[in-house]
């Protein structure tokens, strides 16, 4: 496999091994193994998210939903807030109906809380897994077709025994990245 | 599994597919651009005309305030409610054949949203301080009035602009770094920067596919929400066949067959002409065209209620209003609109009529036809008989109403047929999610 | 005005300056700020002037020119320019009000049409502008050459200028004919024949119990009309607590008809018999001759009238005991729409069913003179003279025969044959445009000039402002002419006109045994003219020679299936108002058409035609054929067409010209005393070509809507409420919800207006409430020209209003009814003229819609911009500045009274220099902008500023919006509701009251008060 240019170039590049899978329970297998020998360092890439590679890497659930959370009830505070004030801040009647009426504002509180809860999550899934993203890490084109991937960082001396490992659960193809 | 419905590709197949959607434009699909490039011209022109003189070009007749406008408007806001639906409300469903649509579909919304969002500022009297609608500080030291509907609409809009726009941009992420990697030259470059340095790494699935649901979750009371606000523009007023409790409801279930209704005019020939027919098949117009079925008879129901609450009601105005629109001088639009939305959608209750995509097509032509009709029915023919019979008047369209909706027609498609060429009109990932993986130990996990 | 100001359209510092001297010294002239090519920069006032205060308006007391009946006007000027005119309070004619043609004098004033400057004939048959030095001694050189070849048409002129023009006119030996189209010569001529008196009496409308009138449209255009609706809204408005029965007998009902209790279409020209037959049974019945008619009336029994009239003779009695049973009852005839050959007979008649009634003396006052001319017959003597080629120099003023007389009279003709034609006309009339030398004479609101409408009123006429363009006053022209022409025109010494008018007014000082002439001056000046008592009325016997009474079959030219009907245009009057674009935009009373000519035929006769409204039928009489939209009017008899008087200019300026049709091409020359205008039968064949009426009505039923309620005599006496009155009649109010649920949504909207009281709406404020009687209301439109004058509402043209687009804050929707309440089903009606199809003979109801100022106003909330919201003081207020132009307030206004300005009409409304007319303390709204009524919130705010500066409250009365302070019937009352004393709080108590659509809670602040109808006693 021709080494391809990364996507991003990193500032310095995470020594490792890189392995590609065609099989999915192939790749599991190898997930398992290393997670076995404590090497939990992994970073595994796929086309598409997948059941078996997610049990066996075994992760926890992704913290956004606090942000969504967050993002909504500040909306729905800002919507109440900000037309409650704005009525009083220049009390003029319309229609004979009270300064601040509830029943109205409601619209706007509703829309704000689903805005800031969209935008706030997807803030949230930007900072997560591309700003707090592992920097120097190789990639190939081929993981989002039809490949399997996964990169074991580690130091040239047990380089070796890493790429044997992955060969033996099935990986077509290893190499060493330094 | 769904049944009926089994996919016989690799994932290597779909990523070759999708990505062969892009390659270079053909003649016909230059001439489409083209043609509704040209479209968009005319309501520019138009536009102009309208801001040169005033609004009087247009066929406004007193009492018609509102007219043709209003009408495409909320014609484009109904379109872009399919998406939302299948992409967020199907996903909660969990109902694996809007898969296959849902990319279409989405983009459609974003585009019909955008194209409805331009009438409010086209329709004022003074375009250019449109922007006073927003809360912002000024210096007339003035909010806007929040009990206006018209205010809630600017909200509920630009929210749903917003967050569908998200949505549609969160979804192409893992596929725009797909064809990246199988992109060259300079289209690699744009395609690596879209890609946000997506590489779908086990972190990444993570964040995203939690994200993915709670976006739908917020998704799905948002597109009720908007049709809702909408149609409180007509049900708060105190306007004689607008004033009615049912327009919430009756009016989501309008936008939602309306925007099937678009759906099914757009792909039906898309799927030929990108040659993905393997992928959108039978099975996905079958369920498409249920739900138009299910929302085509609420409608029916609706319109039914409608009368039937003016007689009920003794209310000598609400009877007026409903009396004149089937027999007085709207009755042509009137029955346009009963005839296109309730009775035709009824054919659907026969599969031959479901699967075969030459009636689909037609099908979903009266219901673009009868959504467009029926708003003009609510808006013109209540307004052209409330209150005061002395007031009373009819409308005459000109060039100017004409102009301005052909300019809408070939704004949103300008903008789908530029999506469809440069971006996967069919979500690779969530594919390839649905298909198995090959093992090496054989059969299914 | 001094001589060296001449020509006035240079005005730099200096002059200005001059113009304020003059202003502050002569107490009455204006700082010029008219034309707007004369004042290039802002020049501030080194000395202040008394009477210019920069934002302050000044009032001037004159009189109005616009038609015969010399009304007293109060004219407001701002910035030395005059901007609305109003009734004079002080004018016994008028007493402050003022009809539309009044008070569009304004467009008239600065009407684009008028000649700008002297102008003489040239060789390429235009016209070139000259000097006035030069005019005058051009007319001079002619006058000494033609000797006593003079002759001079002047319209009916009573006054200094009249006698100045007599006297001048005789000098010369030459021939004056004082000629107005509408004179009513038959009523003279009757009162001569029948009491030996020549004039034409005031009449006492109410005082009278009972009134019929045989087509004499008293509203409109007949005798002294706003001191008619005075008196008829006293005698026929329910004011105290009785209604004067009023009976129309004539084949078309005009506006007058329309106000009428019982139409009885009586055959065209049948008038005499019905008002004999009457005065026959009367006689009868009372037993008592001392008339000595009895044998004359002998032969006019209820059965030869009912042959005559179409009427069937038990009506006629009855018509006739109920005439007599009422005591004073009135009759009168003589409109110009029922003008035959033989109305000199119907004249004679009703002054016999008068004076047998016993109402001469008592509702018919001789002694107060009106003003008159010389009657047709003259002219046409005049006219044979010119064929003749006896007269050498024709001057015409004031006069425009050649549109006023029937193309078939051949006028212009004959006065071509003048060798030199001079008009002293403000504008480029008809007979103008024939004349070899025009002289732009001074507006009315430019010059001195005085009227006597009657006897005991001195009218005075002072100039309000700079003129406009360079003109003259007629008598100044007069009088520079004789200095010229010297010779027998020597004796004509005054210096100036003003001067000469004075010394008369010195005289006419002495006349009246006035110690102080100066005081006196002074005091006219100020009051707009003297005003005495009439003479006691005199006593009036029967003249009648050998009591013969002659009744002529009428007979009509031409062999058509129609007999032809034309009168008065209710707001161009005989074409002269045609000019004025408040006049053609202000729909017609009756048919509510704006702009344009139409055919009125009955729904019968459209059935049998296969006609509808806007199809263009051609009609032919012997004398010419026309061509008009047809508009299908219930109240019209089936074998009779009309079409109004006052289109089909040939000139007088753009708005004019083109306009329609002139309904006279279709008449014979006059032969007699006066011109009849109903003489002939059309034939009306169908064109096959449609238009849209130009007209202002959407669907005329109100379709069980209760929106003009109305409730018989007896119920009104007893004190019922409209709720009442309908359940007494079998349309029980059905209230759907329970005692308790009624108190709960009463609690809760009360409780909603409790929480509106935040900030300055918890402070004490008034709260601005309208009341209009529809008893009171005549539907004349008075308020709606008020309206558009006072704030400035653009006029928007044909094109626009076939649109449905006009801007009238205050509109006059008129409601077809038919016998009983209510009248329509739901999902009746259609659109617009289409359907003003209603049943035989049905009612009118005519109710003034403008903003009703709703406490819970639905236009408000739905704007987002707050541009529509409400007052601390109860108005509901439009903010055009805020205003982005969604509409939605127009949609939810459940009275359709918010008008949108979907053109830049602030640019189009107002041709140079018709703009110098607005108002400068009511904003001009741009394109894009809602707009409506505001209650006249620039004289709120303007009382309010005052009485704040001199720390006392508002006044009730002290201030009223345009609309009330225009309204002849007085049906329109503005106040303060919070006050119990005023006006408008105690009519609110009326048990009449009620409100437009009170259903649908939005609490208007405008009540109306149900019409009172007078039904035949069963």
């Amino acid at each position: 496999m021709a080494a391809t240019k990364p996507v991003k170039a990193p500032s310095k590049r995470v020594p490792g091994v890189l392995a590609s899978f065609t099989y999915v329970d192939a790749a599991a297998d190898a997930i398992r193994a290393l997670r076995a020998q404590g090497r939990r360092n992994l970073t595994v890439y796929s086309a598409a998210p997948n059941h078996e590679i997610e049990e066996a890497l075994q992760h926890g659930v992704s913290p956004v939903r606090l942000f969504t959370l967050i993002g909504g009830l500040t909306g729905c505070a800002a919507g109440f807030g900000m037309t409650l004030w704005m009525s009083h801040d220049w009390p003029t009647v319309v229609g004979g109906k009270p300064i601040g009426s509830i029943p109205p504002y409601v619209v706007i509180a509703f829309e704000l809380t689903i805005l800031l809860g969209a935008l706030i999550t997807v803030a949230a899934v930007a900072f997560f897994s591309v700003a707090l993203g592992k920097r120097g890490v190789p990639y190939d084109p081929s993981f989002s077709d039809d490949k399997i991937g996964i990169f074991v960082p580690t130091t040239a001396d047990s380089a070796r025994q890493v790429e044997q490992m992955l060969r033996n659960a099935g990986a077509e193809e290893v190499r060493y990245e330094a | 599994m769904a049944s009926g419905h089994v996919i016989t590709q690799t994932h290597a197949d779909v990523t070759r597919d999708v990505v062969g959607t892009l390659s270079p434009p053909s003649r016909g699909y230059v001439l489409l651009l083209l043609g509704a490039v040209s479209l968009f011209l005319i309501g520019i022109l138009t536009f102009l005309f309208l801001i040169k003189d005033g609004l009087g070009h247009a066929g406004y007749q007193p009492p018609i305030f509102w007219s043709v406008y209003i009408t495409t408007f909320v014609f484009w806001v109904g379109i872009g409610h399919a998406g939302t639906l299948i992409s967020a409300i199907l996903f909660l469903f969990r109902s694996p054949w809007r898969t296959a649509v849902y990319r279409s579909t989405e983009a459609m919304t974003v585009f019909a949203v955008m194209t409805a969002g331009l009438f409010p500022i086209i329709h004022i009297g003074r375009q250019w301080i449109f922007y006073w609608l927003l809360p912002y500080p000024n210096s007339r030291f003035l909010w806007p009035n929040f009990k206006s509907p018209l205010i809630w609409d600017v909200f509920a809009i630009s929210t749903y602009l917003t967050v569908s726009t998200t949505f549609l941009c969160f979804g192409l992420v893992p596929d725009v770094a797909a064809i990246r990697d199988k992109a060259t030259g300079w289209r690699r470059k744009v395609y690596e920067m879209a890609a946000v340095g997506w590489r779908g790494t086990d972190n990444q699935w993570r964040h995203y596919s939690r994200a993915y649901l709670y976006l739908a979750a917020l998704a799905t009371p948002l597109v009720l929400s908007v049709h809702s606000v909408v149609s409180w523009d007509f049900a708060v007023s105190i306007v004689p066949g607008w004033h009615g409790t049912i327009f919430a409801p009756y009016f989501v279930a309008g936008a939602i067959y309306s925007g099937i209704g678009m759906v099914l005019t757009l792909i039906i020939p898309l799927r030929r002409a990108l040659r993905i027919e393997h992928m959108i098949t039978d099975y996905h117009f079958d369920n498409l065209a249920k739900l138009t079925l299910l929302t085509g008879s609420i409608l029916f129901y609706a319109y039914g209620m409608e009368y039937f609450v003016a007689w009920y009601s003794g209310n000598i105005f609400e009877q007026t209003t409903f009396f004149r629109r089937a027999f007085g001088p709207y009755w042509w639009a009137g029955w346009t609109m009963i005839i296109c939305n309730a009775f035709v959608s009824q054919l659907l209750w026969f599969r031959k009529v479901r699967t075969n995509l030459t009636s689909l097509f037609v099908i979903s032509i009266f219901i673009n036809i009868g959504m467009w009709f029926e708003r003009y029915v609510i808006i013109v023919s209540s307004l052209s008989n409330d209150y005061i019979p002395w007031a009373w008047d009819q409308l005459n369209p000109t060039w100017a109403d004409w102009g301005i909706l052909a300019g809408s027609f070939g704004w949103f498609g300008m903008w789908f047929l530029l999506f469809a060429k440069n971006f996967p009109i069919v979500a690779i990932q969530e594919i390839k999610e649905m298909i198995p993986m090959p093992r090496k130990r054989g059969g299914h996990h | 005005m001094p001589d060296d100001l001449e020509p006035p359209n240079t005005l730099d510092r200096r002059r200005f300056l001059t113009v304020l001297g003059v202003t502050a010294g002569g107490g009455a002239m204006a700082l010029s700020g008219c034309s707007t090519d004369r004042v290039q920069k802002l020049v501030p006032y080194l000395v202040q002037s008394e009477d210019q205060v920069p934002g302050v308006a000044t009032w001037y007391a004159s009189t109005c020119t616009e038609c015969s009946t010399g009304c007293g006007v109060h004219v407001r000027t701002r910035e030395g320019r005059a901007v609305k005119l109003e009734g004079n309070p002080e004018h016994p004619v008028n007493r402050g009000k003022l009809c539309s043609k009044g008070q569009a004098s304004l467009q008239g004033l600065y009407n684009p049409g008028r000649i700008k400057a002297p102008m003489a004939r040239t060789a390429d048959g235009g016209f070139a502008e000259i000097t006035w030095d030069n005019a005058i001694e051009r007319l001079a050189a002619k006058l000494n050459e033609a000797g006593s070849k003079v002759a001079v048409i002047s319209g009916a002129s009573r006054g200094t200028f009249g006698d100045l023009l007599g006297e001048w006119t005789a000098a010369l030996g030459g021939r004056l004919v004082r000629h107005e189209s509408f004179d009513h010569e038959p009523v003279r001529a009757a009162n001569r024949q029948v009491f030996g008196l020549d004039e034409f009496p005031a009449h006492d409308f109410g005082k009278a119990k009972y009134i019929i009138s045989f087509g004499a449209d008293f509203l409109e255009s007949w005798g002294s009309p706003i001191e008619h609706q005075r008196g008829f809204a006293r005698s026929h408005g329910f004011t105290d607590g009785d209604v004067a029965r009023f009976v129309y007998a004539a084949p078309r009902r005009d506006l007058t008809g329309l106000n009428a209790d019982e139409w009885v279409p009586i055959k065209p020209g049948s008038e005499a018999a019905l008002a004999l037959a009457m005065a026959s049974v009367l006689v009868r019945e009372r037993g008592d001759d001392r008339a000595g008619l009895a044998a004359a009336l002998g032969s006019f029994t209820p059965a030869m009238a009912a042959q005559e009239t179409g009427l069937s003779a038990a009506t006629i009695e009855r018509l006739a005991r109920e005439f007599a049973a009422a005591r004073p009852s009135l009759a009168v005839a003589g409109g110009i729409g029922s003008q035959h050959a033989a109305s000199t007979e119907v004249c004679v008649a009703v002054n016999v069913l008068n004076f047998v009634a016993g109402n001469v003396g008592e509702t018919v006052l001789f002694g107060a003179d009106m003003p008159m001319a010389d009657g047709h017959a003259a002219l046409a003597k005049l006219a044979q003279a010119m064929e003749g080629g006896e007269i050498a120099v024709a001057l015409v003023h004031d006069a425009n025969p050649a549109y006023t007389l029937p193309k078939s009279s051949g006028f212009a003709a004959r006065l071509a044959k003048v060798g030199f034609k001079v008009s002293i006309s403000s504008y480029l009339d008809e007979t103008a445009a024939l004349c070899d030398l025009l002289l732009p004479q001074h507006h009315a609101l430019e010059r001195w000039d005085d009227s006597r409408p009657r006897a005991g009123v001195h009218g005075l006429m002072q100039p309000v402002m700079e003129p406009v363009f360079n003109t003259l006053a007629a008598g100044e022209i007069l009088l520079r002419v004789s200095r010229k022409a010297a010779g027998p025109l020597a004796r004509f010494t005054a210096p100036t006109w003003d001067e000469h008018l004075k010394s008369r007014w010195r005289d006419l000082a002495t006349e009246l045994g006035e110690g102080d002439p100066v005081a006196f001056w002074h005091s006219a000046v100020q009051r707009g003219g003297v005003f005495r008592d009439p003479p006691a009325p005199p006593q009036v016997a029967l003249a009648l020679a050998d009591g013969r009474l002659a009744y002529t079959k009428p007979t009509f030219e031409g062999d058509g299936a129609f007999t032809f009907l034309t009168y008065p245009h209710a707001m161009l009057h005989d074409g002269r108002g045609t000019n004025k674009p408040w006049l053609l935009e202000n729909a017609d009373p009756v048919t509510k058409i704006t702009w344009h000519s139409w055919v009125e035929v009955s729904p019968a006769a459209a059935t049998r035609l296969d006609v509808r409204d806007g199809e263009i039928v051609e009609l032919t009489s012997p004398y010419g054929k026309v061509e008009a939209p047809v508009y299908v009017y219930p109240g019209i008899r089936d074998d009779a067409v009309a079409i109004p008087l006052g289109f089909g200019h040939t000139a007088y300026g753009s708005f004019a010209q083109g306009r329609g049709v002139n309904a006279l091409d279709l008449l014979g020359a006059p032969r007699g005393e006066f011109v009849p205008y109903l003489s002939t039968k059309v034939a009306v064949q169908k064109t096959g070509r449609y238009r849209k009426l130009a007209s202002v009505a959407g669907v005329p039923r109100q379709l069980g809507r209760g929106i003009a309620e109305a409730m018989p005599l007896e119920a009104a006496k007893r004190g019922l409420t409209v709720q009442q009155a309908r359940a007494e009649e079998g349309h029980a109010h059905h209230e759907i919800n329970t005692g308790r649920e009624l108190e709960a949504i009463h609690g809760w909207g009360e409780a909603q207006t409790r929480a509106t009281q935040y900030g300055d709406y918890a402070n004490e404020h008034p709260q601005w409430g309208m009341s209009i009687d529809l008893a009171k209301c005549t539907g004349c439109s008075a308020c709606v020209t008020a309206c558009y004058a006072e704030n400035n509402i653009p006029t928007v043209g044909e094109s626009e209003v076939l649109r449905g687009r006009e801007m009238t804050w205050l509109r006059i929707e008129r409601y077809w009814e038919d016998a009983g309440h209510g009248g329509g089903e739901p999902g009746e009606g259609g659109h617009g003229p289409e359907s003003s199809e209603p049943a035989a003979a049905p009612s009118a109801r005519f109710v003034p819609m403008l903003c009703q100022h709703c406490g819970n106003a639905p236009c408000e909330p739905v704007c987002p911009v707050y541009a529509a919201y409400h007052t601390a003081d109860g108005l509901n207020g439009q903010v055009y500045n805020r205003c982005v132009g969604t509409r939605y307030c127009a949609n939810n206004c459940p009275y359709k009274v918010r008008y949108f300005n979907w053109y830049k009409y602030n640019e189009q409304a107002w041709p140079e220099p018709l703009h110098l007319q607005l108002n400068p303390d009511v904003t001009v709204r741009a394109r894009g902008v809602m707009e409506k009524c505001t209650f006249c919130i620039q004289r709120i705010r303007d009382t309010q500023n005052h009485a704040r500066l001199e720390d006392r409250p508002i006044r009730d009365g002290e201030f009223t919006t345009a609309c009330a302070q225009a309204c002849p019937s007085d049906a329109i009352v503005f106040g303060n509701v919070k006050d119990p004393g005023s006006k408008v709080a105690r009519i609110k108590q009326d048990a009449r009251g009620y409100h437009v659509l009170e259903e649908i809670n939005v609490r208007p602040a405008v009540t109306y008060l149900a019409k009172v109808l007078h039904p035949v006693e069963a």
